[in-house]
């Protein structure tokens, strides 16, 4: 149950919509900044940009694909300097189909987050109104103010909370299921225990360099999404109030009077 | 008569601040609400809940991070503190790198003007009541985290 349905089909383009499953936001990116997410982990740039489908697809497919061609291995051992060993390592049935996928993640994050920017100057421009709140029998999800630091703190704990605090909740489901097998699989925790130990050997040679490699880019990506999230559902709340405002509250019988101030 | 002007920030306590009006018998059209545009050049590197800004220093930062991170995590495979150290430092190089080319972007190339600090009046709020009402009012105000009040009386 939305407080406002766009059904009459007044307008062209909404800036946001808020749904059960989170607040969906059009806002100018940097395209280069998006890009570079695709490269980091393809499916990334997508997600950013609200494009769960497509970002989802290409996520899995990077975990299936980088998982059998042994691409993770392979860099782990390059940028060690072990050419031989990353040849050795490599899956020729799979490691060619990574290619293209991987370049297609990239082009077309880029390409979509050029076009929703202009799309979102449109949006901007047009200022047509927004539901601003929505109640139903799972969730309820409202425009609101949060601290974007806290998004930060709580991804760096676990990705996928930072999500979970702003009610992005797609991304907040997969970023926490992932981030579990990963961290299984990689023994990411067990090292981190022998080095509470002090025993650094013992860590370094527990982790699985494969699963291990997925890991960075998931943390990166936890904590800028749900920090620059936080950030434009406040502009976004703060846009919304001023409009009810000024449509509430400026009566045209309203006079300023004058007279003295008294304490 | 009474005017009682007060600022306020985007928020819910605003909202609250006006209904709890409304329910001690100030109507609709005695409340007039004047949403203020902040200062343009208010641009804050580090965003809070008060002011933000889609320009910060994490886009960067976060995105060499994760690229240092990557490659301190495989190199340290062969270093002495092993992958989680390397990996620790690469994440924590990389966004000191992000942080100070984002500085230097909008410190040096840019050049922006002062940034404004703190909390920031950004609705003017005026409620008009009779004199009887205006304590009353005045400690709804307060009680939703008014910034600053006044009340003019005009004779």
């Amino acid at each position: 149950m939305d407080n406002l349905r766009n059904n009459e089909n007044k307008f062209r383009r909404y800036k946001a919509h808020v749904s059960i499953a989170g607040t969906t936001q059009l806002h100018l990116r940097n395209p280069y900044i998006i890009a570079w997410w695709s490269a980091a982990f393809p499916g990334f740039g997508h997600l950013i940009l609200s494009k769960y489908l497509r970002g989802l697809v290409l996520f899995v497919w990077e975990v299936i694909v980088n998982y059998n061609a042994k691409i993770n291995v392979a860099m782990v051992y390059s940028f060690c300097g072990e050419i031989g060993s990353a040849k050795q390592v490599i899956e020729p049935r799979w490691m060619l189909m990574y290619i293209p996928v991987y370049l297609f993640g990239i082009w077309d994050s880029y390409r979509t987050c050029v076009d929703m920017n202009k799309v979102s100057l449109l949006a901007e421009r047009e200022d047509a109104p927004i539901n601003s709140y929505t109640i139903g029998a799972l969730e309820i999800n409202y425009l609101d103010k949060r601290v974007p630091i806290m998004s930060v703190l709580w991804s760096t704990f676990m990705p996928g909370l930072g999500q979970l605090h702003i009610h992005r909740l797609l991304t907040a489901f997969f970023s926490l299921i992932w981030t579990i097998v990963f961290l299984y699989f990689s023994k990411t925790l067990v090292a981190v225990h022998y080095l509470f130990d002090g025993d650094i050997t013992k860590s370094t040679s527990v982790l699985d360099k494969q699963w291990l490699m997925y890991m960075p880019s998931m943390w990166g990506f936890a904590v800028y999404d749900s920090y620059i999230n936080t950030v434009e559902n406040n502009k976004l709340y703060e846009w919304e109030q001023r409009n009810f405002l000024i449509k509430k509250f400026q009566s045209p019988e309203f006079k300023i009077k004058k007279g003295k101030v008294v304490s | 008569m009474v005017q009682i002007f007060a600022t306020f920030e985007h928020s819910a306590s605003l909202e609250l601040a006006i209904s709890s009006l409304e329910k001690n018998g100030v109507s609709k059209e005695n409340i007039f609400a004047v949403p203020l545009t902040n200062r343009a050049a208010e641009r804050r590197l580090f965003d809070t809940i008060h002011s933000e800004d889609g320009i910060s220093l994490l886009g960067t930062g976060a995105a060499l991070a994760t690229a240092f991170a990557v490659v301190g995590a495989s190199v340290g495979f062969r270093l002495a503190w092993g992958p989680i150290y390397w990996g620790l430092i690469g994440t924590g190089g990389g966004f000191l790198l992000g942080l100070l080319i984002d500085l230097f972007y909008y410190k040096v190339v840019k050049k922006q003007q002062h940034l404004l600090r703190g909390k920031n009046s950004e609705v003017i709020l005026i409620v008009e009541c009779k004199e009887e009402q205006s304590d009353t009012v005045e400690s709804i105000l307060w009680h939703h985290f008014a910034f600053g009040l006044a009340r003019i009386e005009s004779n």
